[in-house]
C-alpha cells in the first residue's frame, strides 16, 4: 500500500514539474530563445528585393550537393562605418551618462525616502511608481512641448529674464538625456530603496558610538551597504537604454543616432533586414556583459538571503 | 543627534518636480481652448470631444485593451508557473537557462525583441502556415513573452517571503500537494498574482516599439496611433487623452489605497 | 504501593515484550555532506510523553520532521504502529505535528484552520462541525472561533495550533518547540496543562525542545541529541542524575566534572586520582578497570560545607571563594581549589541575604558523599 502512495507522490511531483518547468521553458524557448537563431541566421544573409527581403542561406544543387552562403558583410558594415560606429559610441554613452545622471538623482531620492517616517514612506514611494503606470509615450511626448523652442521652458527662462534668446534644446543630445532620466528614474530609486530600507540603523547608531560624524558614516557605512542596489539600479537602466528608441526619435536631434533607432530606420525605412539583424547582433553582444553581470548579483545576493 | 535635512529634502522636492511637472502641465494644456500647446487662450474641453470623436484612436485603444487583457490573463498564469519552478524546485538541470531565460526580457531592448519575434512570424507562416497574418494574435504572443518575466519576478518575491511551515502544516493535515496550492498557496499570494496582472495589463498598453514590429496592416494599437500623432508635433488631443489616462490611474490607486486601509482598519 | 505490574505499565520501557508504538530503525538523513540525522534508532511506546533535547542544529526539528513525513531519511525505516511508513507521504501518514510557527493559515478563521485537516478526510459536514466544537472547548477557545490568525495573542495562537493538530484524533502528535514563542510566565502554566491533556487523550506526544526544564517537567522520558546523534535516553531523573557521559552530564544543568584515573576498584566504590591532589571515592555502578581514564561528575547543589576538613580526608577539598551569584531561592558560589580549576556549590538561602555563610576570599572546605555523583567514561 504504502509503495503505490510512494509512486502516487512521485508521479505527482513530476508532474507539477512538468507543469511548472516546462510550460515556461517551451514558451520561451520558441517565442524568445529560437528568435534569436532566426535573427542570427538572416544577420548572414544578403538584403534583396523580394518577400521576404532577404536571400536564402543555403542551396541545394544537383547530385546532393549543398551550398551556403554566409555573408559577413552586413557585420563589416557596422564596425567600419562611421555611422554605426558613431551610433554605437553614442549608444554606451547615452546609457552611461543617463546612468550616473539616474544615480545622481536617484540616490539621495531613495535615501531620503527610506529614512522619512514610516507613515510617509508609502506614500513617497506610490508616487515614484505611479508615472511608470501612466503611458511612457506620453510621458516622453510631454517634453517636447516643454523643451521646443517657443516651449514652456524658454518662455519662463524669457520671463525671468534668465535669457534673451530662446534656447534650442530639443533635439539636442540634452533633451534626450533628460527624456531618458525622467524615463528611468523609477528603475534607479526602486532597487535603492529597497535595499536602503533593510539597512539597520543600528549600524549607524554604532558609527556614530564609535565617533563617526553622520557625513563620514554615510560614505563608509551606508554607501558599501548599499552597492547591490547601485549596481542592480545602474542596470535596469543602463541596458535598455542601450536599445532605446521612442526618447532619440522624438526628443533626440539628427546626431542622437543611437543603435536602437538605427536599427527600426534600417527596418521600416530600408527595409534592409539583414542589417538590422546584424545590429541587434551586434546590440545583443554588447548588452551580454552587464547582463550578466546582474544576474551574478542577483543569484548571491539570493544566496544571501537569510 | 539630529541631522540636516533640508539638502536631501530639497533634492526630494526637486525629483518629485522633475517628474511630475510635465504631466501637470500636460493635464492643464488638455483644457486650452488653442492648438498651440503653449499658448494659453482660455478653458476648453473641445479636445476632449474631439477624442472621443476620433474614430481611429477609439478603435486602436479598444484594440489595445482587448491585447493587454488577454496578455496579462495568460503572462500571469505563465509567469506564476516560471515562479513556482525557480523557488519550488530548486534543483533541475537547466535551472541557470531557465533564469537567464526568465529575466531576460525584462532589460532586452524592445527593438530586439519587435525584430526578433516579427522574424520568427515571418519564418513559420513560411514553413507551417501559422500565424496567417500578424495582428491580435501575433501582439499578444509578443507582449505574453516579455510580461511574463515580469510577473515571474513579483510572484517569486511573494513565494520566497512566504512561510514554508504553512505549506507544510496543510500537508500534515492531509492536503494532497495540488489541494495544498489551491486552498493555501494561491490565496496568500493573490495580492501579488493581481499586481502581477495590472503591470503585464499597463506593459502591455504602453508597448510601441514590439507591437510595431509584430502587427500587420490593419492592427494598429493606441500606442502606435498615439505615436504617428506625435510625430507631427504637439496635438492638444494627445493631451486629453494623457489626462484621462492620468485620472484613470490615479483613481485605481486611490481606489488600491482605500481598499488597503480598509483592510488594515479591520484587523 | 504500586505493584511490580503496574510500574511496568508505567514504564513500558522497562517491559521487553512491550511492542514500541513508534519504531525507528537506524535513520540516515544528510543534506549534501551533512549528517543532520545521524544512525538514529529510538522506541517510543503508547502514550509516552517522550522529548527530543539538544541545541539548535543538533538534528532533533530534522528528527520530527522526518516522522511527520515532511523529509525522508537518506536510510533507514521507520515504523508506526507496526507499519513501515518510510515511503509514505506527509498528508497520508497518521500523525500530525504541531509547527513551531504555529503555521495557522492567515487567510482561515481559527474555526475553518480546526476544520481544514477534517475536511481533507472528506468528513460529513455534521461530525465536522461537531469535532471542531470538540476542539474548541477542549482547549477553551470557542468564543475565538470566528476570529482570523492575525487577531489572535500568541497564547491563544498556540491553542489553536494545538487543536488544529488534534482535530484529527491522531494517535501520534509531533509538537516543535510547543512552548518556545511563549513569554516565560505562560510557559510554566501551559506545561501543566499540556501534560494534562496528553495524559486525558491518551495520545503519544513527541515533543522537540531546546528548553531541559520544560523537557525536565513534561516528559516521561528525554532524548538528548547531540550532532545528529542520540547521546542517552532515559527518565528525566535519570538523565540528570546518572548521566552516561560528559556531554549530557554538561548540557543538562551544571556539573563540576573531575578528571583523572581510577586507582582502586573494591565492590562498588572506586577510587579516583585526580589533580586536586587527594584520591576522590565514588560509587560506580559498572566495573572499571584500573588506570582507565575517568571524570567523577558532582553537582553543585550536591557540595556541602566541610566542617570537619582532615587533611587525609576522602572527597573533601580546600579553597577559597572567588564569585558568589545570588539568585534569590539560591546562590552559587565559585570556588578556586588547589589545583587552581574552579568548583562550583550551590547553597540554599535558609537566612536572608545579610547572614549569609560565606564571603568573597574566605577559605573554606567543602565535601561530598561518594554517592551524590556519577563517574563518567566517555
Amino acid at each position: 500500500m504504502s509503495r503505490s502512495m510512494q509512486d502516487q507522490a512521485r508521479s505527482d511531483r513530476r508532474l507539477s514539474r512538468l507543469i511548472n518547468i516546462g510550460l515556461p521553458y517551451v514558451w520561451l524557448g520558441l517565442f524568445f530563445l529560437l528568435p534569436f537563431v532566426i535573427v542570427l541566421h538572416i544577420s548572414l544573409a544578403e538584403s534583396t528585393l523580394a518577400q521576404p527581403p532577404y536571400t536564402a542561406l543555403w542551396h541545394w544543387l544537383d547530385r546532393g550537393l549543398l551550398q551556403i552562403e554566409i555573408n559577413l558583410g552586413n557585420f563589416l558594415l557596422v564596425f567600419e562605418d562611421d555611422l554605426y560606429a558613431w551610433a554605437l559610441w553614442h549608444s554606451l554613452q547615452v546609457a552611461f551618462v543617463s546612468t550616473v545622471l539616474c544615480l545622481l538623482l536617484g540616490y539621495p531620492m531613495a535615501y531620503a525616502i527610506a529614512t522619512s517616517a514610516s507613515r510617509w514612506r508609502l506614500i513617497l514611494l506610490m508616487l515614484i511608481i505611479l508615472p511608470f503606470w501612466t503611458s511612457f509615450l506620453i510621458r516622453v511626448y510631454a517634453w517636447i512641448g516643454i523643451l521646443q523652442t517657443n516651449g514652456l521652458l524658454n518662455d519662463l527662462l524669457l520671463w525671468l529674464g534668465l535669457i534673451e534668446t530662446p534656447l534650442s534644446i530639443l533635439h539636442t543630445p540634452t533633451a534626450v538625456y533628460i527624456g531618458v532620466v525622467y524615463s528611468y528614474l523609477p528603475f534607479m530609486i526602486l532597487p535603492l530603496y529597497a535595499n536602503l530600507t533593510r539597512l539597520d540603523p543600528i549600524l549607524l547608531e554604532a558609527a556614530a558610538d564609535l565617533g563617526c560624524r553622520p557625513l563620514r558614516a554615510f560614505f563608509r557605512i551606508t554607501v558599501p551597504l548599499s552597492l547591490p542596489g547601485i549596481l542592480a539600479g545602474s542596470m535596469l537602466v543602463f541596458i535598455p537604454v542601450v536599445g532605446e528608441f521612442v526618447i532619440p526619435d522624438l526628443l533626440g536631434g539628427p546626431e542622437s543616432l543611437m543603435l536602437g533607432k538605427l536599427l527600426w530606420t534600417e527596418f521600416f525605412s530600408n527595409t534592409d533586414w539583414p542589417l538590422a539583424s546584424a545590429l541587434a547582433i551586434v546590440l545583443l553582444g554588447i548588452l551580454v556583459v552587464p547582463f550578466v553581470m546582474m544576474q551574478r548579483l542577483q543569484q548571491r545576493l539570493e544566496e544571501n538571503r537569510p | 543627534m539630529k541631522r540636516q535635512r533640508w539638502p536631501l529634502l530639497s533634492v526630494l522636492a526637486f525629483g518629485y518636480a522633475f517628474l511630475y511637472v510635465p504631466i501637470l502641465l500636460l493635464i492643464l494644456y488638455s483644457f486650452n481652448e488653442s492648438r498651440l500647446v503653449t499658448v494659453w487662450s482660455g478653458f476648453s474641453t473641445k479636445w476632449y470631444g474631439e477624442l472621443f470623436r476620433n474614430t481611429q484612436l477609439l478603435d486602436a485603444a479598444w484594440l489595445s485593451v482587448r491585447i493587454a487583457a488577454t496578455n496579462a490573463t495568460f503572462a500571469v498564469v505563465l509567469g506564476t508557473l516560471a515562479a513556482n519552478a525557480m523557488v519550488r524546485h530548486r534543483h533541475f538541470r537547466g535551472r541557470t537557462g531557465f533564469e537567464l531565460l526568465i529575466t531576460a526580457p525584462l532589460v532586452m531592448p524592445d527593438v530586439i525583441i519587435g525584430l526578433s519575434l516579427l522574424l520568427l512570424f515571418v519564418a513559420m507562416q513560411q514553413g507551417i502556415g501559422w500565424p496567417d497574418g500578424r495582428g491580435f494574435t501575433t501582439i499578444t504572443i509578443a507582449h505574453i513573452t516579455f510580461s511574463m518575466a515580469y510577473v515571474a519576478v513579483i510572484v517569486r518575491a511573494r513565494l520566497l517571503q512566504l512561510d514554508r511551515s504553512l505549506e507544510e502544516a496543510a500537508m500534515d493535515l492531509g492536503a494532497r500537494p495540488l489541494t495544498v496550492y489551491l486552498r493555501i498557496t494561491l490565496p496568500l499570494i493573490a495580492p501579488a498574482l493581481l499586481a502581477g496582472w495590472l503591470l503585464a495589463f499597463t506593459l502591455s498598453l504602453d508597448d510601441l516599439v514590439i507591437a510595431s514590429f509584430v502587427a500587420g496592416p490593419g492592427s494598429t494599437t493606441l500606442p502606435m496611433v498615439i505615436y504617428s500623432s506625435v510625430r507631427l508635433g504637439v496635438s492638444p488631443q494627445i493631451n486629453a487623452l494623457a489626462t484621462i489616462i492620468v485620472a484613470i490611474v490615479t483613481l485605481a490607486v486611490l481606489i488600491a489605497a482605500l481598499a488597503l486601509r480598509g483592510e488594515r482598519a479591520r484587523r | 504501593m504500586a505493584t511490580l505490574a503496574e510500574r511496568r505499565s508505567l514504564e513500558p520501557w522497562q517491559d521487553p515484550k512491550a511492542a514500541p508504538y513508534l519504531r525507528i530503525d537506524r535513520v540516515t538523513k544528510k543534506f549534501g555532506d551533512v549528517y543532520a540525522v545521524d544512525d538514529v534508532s529510538l522506541n517510543i511506546f503508547q502514550g509516552e510523553f517522550f522529548s527530543l533535547l539538544g541545541s539548535s542544529g543538533c538534528g532533533k526539528s530534522t528528527l520530527l520532521r522526518l516522522l511527520a513525513g515532511l523529509e525522508s531519511p537518506s536510510s533507514g525505516r521507520i515504523f508506526i504502529d507496526g507499519v513501515d511508513v518510510t515511503a509514505v507521504p506527509a498528508y497520508s501518514r497518521p500523525v500530525n505535528m504541531m509547527f513551531q510557527s504555529y503555521a495557522l493559515f492567515p487567510h482561515m478563521s481559527v474555526e475553518q484552520n480546526i476544520a481544514f485537516g477534517l475536511q481533507q478526510e472528506r468528513l460529513p459536514s455534521r461530525e465536522r462541525a461537531e469535532r471542531v466544537a470538540e476542539m474548541l472547548n477542549l482547549l477553551k477557545i470557542s468564543e475565538l472561533r470566528k476570529r482570523r490568525p492575525d487577531q489572535l495573542s500568541g497564547g491563544q495562537r498556540q491553542r489553536v495550533a494545538l487543536a488544529r493538530s488534534l482535530a484529527k484524533h491522531p494517535k501520534l502528535l509531533l509538537l516543535d518547540e510547543p512552548l518556545g514563542a511563549l513569554d516565560k510566565r505562560l510557559r510554566e502554566n501551559t506545561q501543566f496543562e499540556l501534560v494534562n491533556l496528553q495524559e486525558r487523550l491518551g495520545i503519544t506526544f513527541v515533543t522537540v525542545t531546546h528548553d531541559q526544564e520544560e523537557a525536565m517537567t513534561m516528559s516521561t522520558r528525554i532524548a538528548v541529541m547531540d550532532a545528529g546523534q542520540i547521546m542517552q535516553i532515559d527518565t528525566p531523573t535519570a538523565i540528570y542524575e546518572f548521566p552516561t557521559c560528559r556531554f549530557v552530564a554538561e548540557f543538562i544543568g551544571s556539573v563540576n566534572l573531575f578528571e583523572g584515573k581510577v586507582v582502586e576498584s573494591a565492590g562498588e566504590l572506586v577510587t579516583v586520582e585526580t589533580q586536586l591532589g587527594r584520591p576522590l571515592q565514588m560509587r560506580s555502578f559498572q566495573p572499571l578497570a584500573i588506570g582507565a581514564s575517568v571524570a567523577v561528575a558532582i553537582r553543585p547543589e550536591k557540595m556541602r560545607i566541610c566542617s570537619d576538613y582532615r587533611e587525609d580526608g576522602v572527597n573533601q577539598v580546600q579553597g577559597v571563594v572567588e564569585d558568589i551569584a545570588y539568585l534569590g531561592d539560591v546562590s552559587i558560589y565559585r570556588i578556586r581549589v588547589a589545583d587552581g580549576s574552579l568548583v562550583e556549590m550551590t547553597l540554599t538561602n535558609v537566612q536572608p541575604r545579610t547572614e549569609q555563610a560565606l564571603t568573597w576570599d574566605q577559605a573554606v572546605a567543602i565535601e561530598w558523599s561518594p554517592s551524590s555523583g556519577v563517574i563518567l567514561t566517555e
